[in-house]
């Protein structure tokens, strides 16, 4: 072939991937977009928090400024402790961040490792892995997690415990979704076609059904967050989770004595930091399924 | 015996079904019940028969996509069922299958230049700097452009992806292709492109075909022979001219009566087949087609026929025509 050619070759027209085409369809939808920019928000808030770049005097106790209700100089009051509830709020946000990031990168691709080969192999690996799927998910899920955490506490940090325990409890539901679609996609024929060039398992598994069902993945990250966000609130309030960092479950805790006093801010502090991040992701997660879910525009693929 | 290019002698393939929740007798799926034919160098066999008749499960079963049950292919004289995982691979690269769904067959994330880039990259077909160019050369050759290299299938028509379809299966040079009813999902104007770059392709790349069908029509004018099944078995087989001149087999017939000529102003008598085709599950004694045949006999209900020899190159099982080989078969027993 002649220079010319080759250099034709070099500069060809793009195509228009199917994740671009996600992109155009998610930029166009202005309040998932908004939901995008709380998510980007508390993302930055807590990588500021983890540096104590912002808010830096969350633990400063002051006795005489116990109960303040919420003012210029505290705009959230303050607690028991005579802290300031606004600035421990948003080091809440480093400590719920932080779980939904860590345990979904512990569960997701554990889901995905395992509802893969089993749905490819099938036969006595995936009878294996489904039994051990169902005697995970027929424990009730708090009791697991608590048994985990208790199990590891001596072990690791208690955080980190936390971290393993929620991420090991909850790979199940992506797991259950990958066994299925690696089951339908085996029997397509673009992977028959493969099978037939010659292609090895993990070639065809990795490089060509797990791309055609990653944004089932991304899907069920943006479920799994929130979902482990709440998880954590829920054993810090019940003091299983971290003790001496400021986390939204802790200051629920902590409020519930005060409400009977009148003291409200911290309650409504954490309950309404909870709240936009959650509502927030459960926005976003519904537009990102309908932009990258063909089977729900009514699409070919 | 193997001196043929492909020679398939009693193949088998049964599927295992469980009867019911909790029984655990397992019945079985006759899709490919004895099936035996050879393909010459550079020829083309059609494979016909309706949705049901397992000849789509003969195409996968050669390929090793299914595992035979039983039965022997011979490719060049070599054994495929016996290869190792290593040998079966650069056989892999000598057979290649087309398929029917080109809107299924081609991964929707992957660009043009990917699949095939892929293809030559697992087989190690050309160096690394050299592979655009090939890429090229190949969607050159089934009558694409270069520019199409870095698009994705869902820009593409029904037609553009099945010459993709091609294209991936001749990155690896084959020499056998199976064409797993390549154009039965393309509009009509479309499917004579195809089918006439098939044939196309034949001619310069010097490739053998299995033609799986189930449109007689589209395989009379590719076809050098053509076998028709019903039932996972083969009851008729000859060369194409012959068979659609002179069909032996009452499904035959029926098959070819049910064939429409596009001319408003001729009728033609349609020989209408009763019911559906058999459960390939519970199969009926004697012959496989007694329930449908218009010319039944007390003898097809109670004995299998087996394909004889009915003149030159023209065989079919039917006992309609063996009643004049009775003495032989008798002969044998």
């Amino acid at each position: 072939m002649t220079d010319d050619r080759k250099n034709q070759l070099g500069n060809l027209p793009t195509g228009q991937s199917l994740w671009r085409d996600a992109c155009g369809r998610l930029r166009k939808d202005k309040i998932s977009f908004f939901a995008l920019l709380i998510i980007l928000l508390y993302s930055g808030v807590a990588i500021l928090s983890q540096f104590n770049l912002i808010a830096p005097d969350y633990q400063k106790t002051d006795f005489v400024q116990r109960y303040l209700p919420p003012s210029g100089q505290h705009l959230l009051g303050t607690d028991h402790m005579g802290r300031d509830v606004f600035q421990r709020v948003i080091h809440g946000s480093n400590i719920s961040m932080k779980v939904g990031l860590v345990t979904s990168l512990i569960a997701i691709p554990l889901g995905i490792l395992f509802g893969s080969l089993a749905g490819y192999y099938g036969g006595r690996i995936d009878e294996l892995i489904v039994w051990f799927y169902s005697t995970v998910a027929s424990i009730p899920e708090l009791l697991l997690i608590i048994t985990i955490a208790y199990v590891l506490k001596g072990r690791i940090s208690a955080i980190s415990a936390i971290y393993v325990a929620i991420g090991l409890s909850s790979w199940v539901g992506i797991c259950r979704v990958m066994r299925g679609e690696f089951l339908k996609h085996k029997e397509r024929e673009y992977i028959q076609a493969e099978k037939a060039l010659g292609a090895g398992s993990f070639r065809i598994m990795f490089r060509h059904i797990l791309p055609n069902v990653f944004h089932l993945v991304i899907i069920n990250f943006s479920l799994r967050f929130p979902a482990a966000i709440k998880t954590e609130v829920i054993l810090s309030y019940l003091g299983l989770g971290v003790e001496k960092q400021p986390s939204w479950g802790l200051m629920i805790a902590d409020a519930q004595q005060e409400l009977s006093r009148g003291v409200w801010w911290q309650f409504v502090g954490a309950i309404l930091a909870m709240f936009f991040i959650i509502l927030a992701f459960n926005i976003f997660g519904d537009a990102l399924r309908d932009a990258l879910d063909p089977k729900l525009r009514g699409e070919k693929i | 015996m193997s001196d043929s290019f492909l020679q398939v002698t009693n193949l088998k393939k049964y599927f295992a079904v469980r009867e019911g929740l909790f029984s655990s007798v397992k019945s079985f799926v006759h899709a490919v019940d004895g099936v035996s034919f050879e393909i010459e160098k550079g020829k083309t066999l059609g494979l016909v028969g309706e949705s049901g008749s397992g000849k789509t499960t003969v195409g996968r079963v050669l390929l090793g996509l299914l595992e035979a049950t039983s039965g022997e292919v011979y490719f060049e004289g070599i054994k495929v069922f016996e290869l190792k995982r290593k040998a079966l691979r650069s056989l892999r690269k000598r057979m290649q299958i087309i398929f029917q769904d080109p809107y299924g067959s081609l991964n929707p994330r992957m660009t043009v230049g990917g699949m095939l880039g892929e293809v030559l990259s697992i087989h190690h077909l050309v160096r690394k700097n050299e592979r655009r160019e090939r890429i090229a050369e190949l969607l050159y050759l089934v009558g694409l452009q270069p520019e199409h290299m870095n698009r994705y299938p869902h820009e593409f028509s029904g037609g553009q992806r099945q010459r993709i379809g091609i294209a991936r299966a001749l990155a690896v040079e084959p020499e056998l292709i199976i064409a797993d009813e390549p154009v039965s999902a393309l509009d009509v104007s479309i499917q004579a492109q195809i089918l006439n770059l098939l044939q196309d392709l034949q001619e310069k790349l010097k490739l053998t075909y299995l033609f799986i069908a189930h449109d007689l029509s589209v395989v009379k004018h590719i076809s050098d022979e053509v076998a028709v099944m019903y039932l996972g078995k083969i009851v008729e087989r000859a060369g194409c001219r012959e068979l659609f001149s002179h069909p032996l087999h009452p499904y035959t017939q029926a098959l070819l009566s049910a064939v429409p000529i596009p001319d408003p102003r001729r009728r033609k008598e349609h020989l209408m087949l009763r019911g559906d085709i058999t459960s390939p599950i519970h199969l009926p004694r004697g012959c496989r087609f007694h329930n449908r045949c218009p010319q039944v006999m007390d003898r097809c209900k109670k004995e299998e026929p087996r394909l004889q020899k009915q003149g030159n190159n023209h065989t079919t099982a039917c006992h309609l025509y063996q009643g004049n080989q009775m003495q032989t078969t008798d002969k044998r027993l």
